[in-house]
């Protein structure tokens, strides 16, 4: 009898001691997704991936209703603004005109002057547009998950939102891609200031308004300065439109993104070709350090 | 022998109720909304839920079933593996230490409970992703998610109570 007691308090103990090693292991294994996750490990991204693949076709139908319902919203919105809008598009119509000529007049100058300095223009980047099928859910990341069916995207490639940069892609895995936004803390962007060509690094802090860091003279930045990509470092061709400065306070420039990304609905993931020597080309610069 | 099998896999499905009814709840969550405005009012649901649960039916959610439902967070808003796990595992880590003063509690106490875990919970993601990223948030955005998750408090609670009203009636689990 005494020994049997014996044996359920060590069955017990027993028991205790394993639930606190699961306990343990389950700690340690979050943490150490954080830091594969860190790291940009194969292991976390293949967890993503297969999470991803399970989720990703109930996510787009059950975004089905909240699109039908922001549809109807935005028709109705854009009828009672109908009058204002037809105005304002007169006048930027006017302008464009106007411009249209100078650009007409500018293309054939390119050409030419192209021709005599035997200038080679750089590949059409391809495009595929892809539906977004979740947001990041809490303030803490800003991504967005997309659909992108069975087309070959690539992480590093850039995502264009109305025509501006909103982001890259981070992984991919099936159908489905994980873009990190230019709003989020992890994302860097080489960029110019279009006016002043003044350089600097868009750095995302989480907030709707990321900050242009690293810049040599905050005194030649304005308030309403158009921010362009600057090409540096190989991930984004140059020139490509990212936001405004929308506060200049000392040397804390704030930017707002062109596109509004919360509203969004279908992104263009672009391929100009330079993802796939990022590589190449941070070795070359490496090479070039070193020497 | 049969009978005992299938009414172990009856009590077993019946225990995955809470969770499987998370899941949904995160899921439907963080679907898109296209509105740039409502974007910012999305509550922690996998918070609220594991709160309720873990303070209802502790042996039904403990911390596999937090670690489950924070890996799900992650997958679903798209945030670093590890991280919703990690201060899920601490929300019932907490739970566990001091639920008996709860679950007895008024609603209005245990609310306010919640106010002050949640807050602890935020300061303590707050913290490990600003050492992870080597750099701080925005607290402003931050504080909303807070206030948001606060007021969604009574909702989500009212759609818990309904499930383990419909899918967990007391006999059910007693049997």
């Amino acid at each position: 009898m005494k020994s049997r007691g014996g044996l359920l308090i060590k069955i017990g103990e027993l028991k205790v001691f394993f639930q606190r090693l699961f306990l343990l292991i389950l700690f340690l294994f979050s943490i150490f997704a954080i830091l594969f996750e860190r790291a940009d490990s194969n292991i976390t991204g293949t967890i993503d991936g297969a999470v991803l693949k399970v989720t990703g076709p109930i996510m787009q139908v059950v975004e089905f209703p909240s699109r039908v319902i922001h549809r109807i919203y935005t028709y109705f919105y854009d009828i009672s603004h109908i009058y204002a809008d037809n105005r304002e598009l007169r006048e930027e119509n006017k302008q464009m005109l106007i411009l249209q000529n100078k650009v007409r007049t500018l293309e054939v100058e390119n050409q030419l002057l192209g021709r005599l300095l035997n200038y080679i223009p750089p590949t059409e980047a391809g495009f595929i547009s892809a539906k977004i099928i979740a947001e990041s859910g809490d303030s803490f990341t800003h991504m967005l998950l997309v659909y992108i069916g069975n087309e070959a995207v690539q992480k590093g490639q850039i995502v264009l939102g109305d025509e501006s940069v909103i982001g890259r892609v981070e992984k991919v895995s099936g159908s489905y891609a994980k873009v990190i936004l230019v709003t989020d803390i992890n994302s860097k962007i080489p960029v110019v200031v279009e006016r002043t060509r003044v350089r600097g690094i868009l750095s995302g802090n989480n907030t709707e308004r990321p900050s242009l860091i690293f810049t040599r003279s905050a005194a030649d930045i304005q308030e309403g300065d158009i921010v362009v990509t600057s090409g540096v470092g190989g991930m984004f061709p140059a020139g490509l439109p990212v936001g405004f400065v929308s506060s200049v306070k000392g040397s804390e420039i704030s930017v707002e993104t062109m596109a509004d990304i919360s509203r969004i609905e279908y992104v263009r993931i672009v391929d100009y070709g330079l993802s796939n020597h990022t590589d190449e080309w941070q070795e070359f610069f490496k090479s070039d350090t070193d020497e | 022998m049969n009978d005992n099998w299938r009414e172990s896999v009856r009590l077993f499905l019946l225990h995955r109720i809470p969770l499987l009814a998370t899941f949904i709840l995160i899921f439907l969550f963080s679907v898109p909304i296209h509105s740039g405005e409502l974007n910012y009012f999305r509550p922690m649901v996998g918070v609220i839920c594991i709160y309720y649960w873990g303070l209802k039916y502790p042996y039904m959610f403990g911390y596999a079933s937090a670690f489950c439902v924070g890996f799900w967070s992650d997958a679903c808003s798209s945030s670093p593996m590890g991280i919703n796990s990690l201060s899920a595992m601490l929300l019932i880590f907490i739970i566990d230490r001091f639920g008996r003063y709860l679950r007895t509690a008024v609603f209005g106490l245990v609310w306010s409970a919640f106010g002050v875990i949640t807050f602890i919970l935020l300061l303590f993601k707050w913290l490990v992703l600003a050492t992870y990223f080597g750099r701080f948030f925005s607290i402003e955005e931050v504080f909303i998610c807070y206030l948001t998750t606060l007021m969604f408090y009574p909702l989500i609670t009212a759609v818990n109570v309904w499930i383990q009203n419909n899918f967990l009636p007391q006999e059910s689990i007693d049997e």
